[in-house]
């Protein structure tokens, strides 16, 4: 079943290119600090370098190596990402399920708080919450951003679960003597599998942007480093205006290519499960 | 011996939370189905024939009301696994839309073996194939044609052929049929109606077609029951009702359909 | 000859696709006559709705006339309309001689548009007075059984029948020689449906359409109206007479079966049963060789799958696409 869900993806060219890019940056995530063993945190007295023999991409102010930081910017962005994406698909898929199964009051009352989540603006709240804690590792930072980007997943679930529900080959499963487990386990998760999917790849983006945003304006995590930090650090001492380009040029094209690899993803998973579209 | 009776059937269905509507889908209904007996339910949408026979399948709870089944209750007197699968067993559907009646993800022989093994849990893989080509051959299907495709690849016909099929496997004393003609092709719908038929005259089976088609229950019905707006508004048999409609409803009904032989006066 | 209002004479319409053609319109040859109602059927997919738009020169990629003339008469002389562009004849003929109902055409009203904007929008693309049209259409609305205080709703306040009453006035504001109508009834109820066919009937005795094609795979609506019956299958013309001779009597095997499957609540229905025709249509890309149907017809003879019939006429009026009735046949 899998199999053939999932065939079509590997002959999508745009898939593949997607893929493959953001299959490299998690490599580098993974495998770049282990390889390339400098601490991203030592300071030396060569600061403000260009990209050199000793130090591949370079300095910062405090003569902290560049790739060393870049590499483990990647890593925790995308731990970030992953993180907030598994919390609102978690969130969501709970919601959005009891809200198809259950009807009536249960549902009415979680759409009105997914709505009432859904209309808040999440950035603020997101700030909010950032600045009265004053530690906060990745972990906390995910489950701020995952807190707030489940709603629309949640309402997508619901609204295809009810759909799929009223169809007939669910009714046809039933009255072959389906349990209710057996139902969801054959009928329902292949439905919402491919959709959900998809929102994982969006969900693990938006971790990764919102962790960027946050940072930039000083509320990222404050340990660890980030593809965000290193961004607010280079605003911070005015790389940019200095001209100290292999400050802020590398961890800016990572989370570029990170996030448009994972958007590119998604829009030919879109394509591909999308009947409408692969009809052509 | 009537195979079903329903008696008093309601529902009513409440929409919002806040701010609660009623809808009455089926109101205060009685009728009964007799063995070998093919009767129809004729009545256009929102009329309650479709609530109706989702109550009788117990795929929806009824308001109130009895549908008794072979004796029982299928609302109040199935109580164990068992019973509950030996009523599957009997009580068998054929939907109207042949593409949402398949899983797309699935091959379409999913919907045989799925009442394969309700039949029989432990039924070996080839003795199984053996009973679906069987299956397919008797509601005239090459196996070759259908055997590891999916619902996509072959057409809406050959789908509620299937659907057919799945039926011959199962054997059920009681099917109904919701509109199994109107998604499909004109020239098509003929063999479909004889396959149905055709269970009936062999098997015994009692079948209850859900339709909106007068044409259609007049064809094939023993007796007509006539829904509209939630009720039943008239019964009898298909030329009573045809020929001598007794409620303003039928008689507007029948008066509107165009018919091959007759010229409309008033148009 | 001179009181048809529209020829068609050897009409290819094709879709255009990347590699390949669907030939959805295949050579087809019929006239309209002044004051008749012709029905139009087949099986979906058989090229019925592309005909109707090839027919008001609505062509739109990927489809292209590749063949063939359009003929109709204006102010006594027949222009070639098939020479012209779909935005001339948009100009001068859509509205004004020729109208379409497409397809599920109630449906496609912007609910959030009054309807007394396309009125509007329709006197501005005539440069009419808006006020006089105005007030021809609540005359048209009266007519059609519909109040004029419509006009000033949305449509989604109308119902489905309202809806398609008014979709009929607002095509035939400009009294068009020529209404076609895509399948107008077959999201109504029945009680709808004859109304629909009474007010289209209606408006042919007043004057106000002239000639109807009825597009349907309906037999039985199309014998209540129709004066003609076109019967069309895998873009083919299978056989064209009048409605009375093909229900008594049809000719063509394909008509047969057609007939043959029609399900009206009449005892002679009952009596005769009703037959399936075998097989699908088949594919348009590559349709088969020499007669369309005779992968199916009970009848194929070996000239069948040699040569395409033609559509002879084999009585008066009567046309016929089938070796039956042709002395070819060896």
């Amino acid at each position: 079943m899998f199999k053939t869900m999932f065939k079509p993806l590997f002959q999508n060219k745009k898939f593949i290119i997607g893929l493959i890019i953001f299959l490299i940056f998690l490599a580098l995530g993974i495998i770049g600090p282990l390889v390339y063993k400098v601490d991203p945190t030592e300071m030396t007295w060569d600061f403000e370098q260009p990209p050199s023999k000793i130090h591949p991409l370079g300095t910062d102010t405090y003569g902290r190596d560049i790739l060393a930081q870049l590499l483990q910017g990647i890593r925790s962005s995308l731990y970030v990402g992953f993180l907030a994406s598994v919390i609102s698909l978690a969130i969501g898929t709970i919601i959005g399920t009891f809200s198809a199964v259950k009807r009536g009051i249960i549902d009415d009352l979680l759409m009105s708080f997914t709505n009432i989540i859904l209309t808040t603006p999440s950035v603020l709240i997101a700030i909010l919450i950032a600045s009265y804690l004053n530690v906060r590792s990745l972990e906390v930072i995910a489950l701020i951003l995952g807190l707030f980007q489940w709603p629309w997943f949640a309402r997508a679930i619901r609204a295809q679960l009810m759909s799929v529900l009223s169809r007939e080959y669910v009714y046809l499963s039933r009255m072959a003597g389906y349990s209710d487990f057996r139902l969801i386990i054959e009928d329902l998760i292949p439905t919402i599998a491919t959709y959900s999917f998809m929102s994982f790849v969006l969900f693990i983006n938006g971790g990764i942007m919102g962790e960027a945003g946050l940072s930039l304006i000083g509320l990222g995590p404050t340990q660890g480093i980030s593809l965000g930090i290193m961004l607010q650090w280079a605003v911070l001492m005015e790389a940019m205006r200095r001209g100290l380009w292999w400050w802020f040029v590398p961890p800016g094209v990572a989370i570029v290519a990170v996030t448009s690899a994972l958007l590119i993803i998604s829009t030919a998973m879109d394509e591909v499960f999308n009947p409408r579209l692969r009809e052509e | 011996m009537s195979r079903l009776i329903v008696k008093n059937l309601s529902k009513t269905f409440l929409l919002g939370f806040f701010s609660k509507r009623k809808v009455e889908a089926v109101k205060n209904i009685s009728f009964e189905v007799k063995e070998n007996e093919i009767v129809s339910l004729v009545g256009e949408s929102g009329s309650g024939k479709s609530t109706t026979a989702k109550m009788i399948l117990r795929l929806i709870a009824p308001t109130s009301g009895e549908i008794i089944f072979e004796g029982k209750d299928i609302w109040k007197d199935l109580n164990t696994k068992n019973e509950i699968i030996s009523f599957r067993k009997n009580l068998h559907a054929v939907f109207q839309d042949p593409f949402a009646s398949y899983n797309p993800f699935y091959p379409v022989e999913r919907t045989l073996w799925q009442v394969l093994k309700l039949l029989d849990k432990n039924i070996s893989k080839k003795e199984g194939l053996n009973l679906i080509k069987e299956s397919l051959f008797k509601v005239g299907l090459d196996p070759k044609d259908i055997l590891g495709k999916y619902p996509h690849q072959i057409s809406g016909g050959q789908k509620q052929r299937i659907m057919i099929a799945r039926c011959w496997l199962l054997k059920p004393s009681f099917i109904i049929a919701d509109e199994p003609t109107s998604m499909i092709d004109a020239s098509s719908r003929g063999g479909i109606i004889k396959l149905l038929t055709k269970l009936r005259d062999e098997q015994g089976t009692s079948i209850m077609f859900i339709t909106h088609d007068l044409g259609l229950a007049y064809y094939v019905s023993d007796r007509i029951f006539v829904m509209k707006n939630g009720e039943i508004v008239e019964q009898g048999t298909p030329d009573e009702v045809v020929l001598n409609p007794q409620h303003k409803y039928t008689k507007q009904l029948i008066e509107s359909i165009p018919k091959l032989y007759e010229k409309m006066e008033d148009i | 000859m001179s009181n048809s209002l529209m020829k068609i004479e050897k009409v290819k319409a094709y879709y255009m696709l990347k590699d390949r053609y669907v030939k959805a319109v295949d050579n087809i040859s019929f006239e309209i006559n002044e004051n008749e109602v012709i029905g139009v059927v087949g099986e979906s997919g058989c090229g019925k709705s592309t005909l109707s738009n090839v027919l008001m020169m609505n062509i739109i990629k990927p489809l292209a006339l590749i063949d063939g003339k359009i003929l109709f008469k204006t102010n006594g002389s027949y222009k070639e309309i098939s020479s012209l562009s779909r935005e001339e004849v948009r100009k001068d003929f859509w509205g004004k001689k020729m109208a379409l109902i497409p397809q599920a055409a109630m449906n496609a009203l912007m609910p959030t548009i009054k309807i007394e904007k396309y009125v509007e929008h329709l006197a501005d693309a005539h440069n009419i007075p808006k006020d006089k049209f105005l007030k021809k259409a609540k005359e048209r609305f009266e007519k059609v059984d519909l109040d004029p205080k419509w006009l000033k709703r949305f449509p989604f306040e109308l119902s489905g029948g309202m809806k398609q009453r008014a979709v009929i006035a607002i095509a035939t504001l400009l009294d068009p020689d020529l209404l076609i109508a895509d399948e107008p009834t077959s999201a109504l109820d029945v009680v709808n449906q004859k109304m629909f066919l009474k007010i289209l009937m209606e408006m042919k005795k007043q004057g106000i359409v002239k000639s109807i094609i009825f597009v349907t795979h309906d037999i039985a609506t199309i014998r209540q109206i129709a004066d003609r019956m076109l019967v069309m299958y895998a873009g083919k013309i299978m056989e064209i007479s009048p409605i009375d001779k093909i229900v008594e009597k049809p000719l063509n095997p394909y008509t047969q079966g057609l007939l043959n499957s029609v399900l009206t609540p009449e005892p002679e229905i009952k009596k005769r049963g009703i037959t399936t025709i075998p097989g699908a249509p088949p594919n348009l890309i590559d349709p088969p060789k020499g007669c369309r149907f005779h992968p199916r017809c009970p009848h194929a003879m070996d000239i069948c799958k040699e040569k395409e019939p033609e559509l002879k006429e084999v009585e008066p009026g009567r046309k016929v696409a089938c070796f039956l009735y042709s002395e070819e046949r060896s």
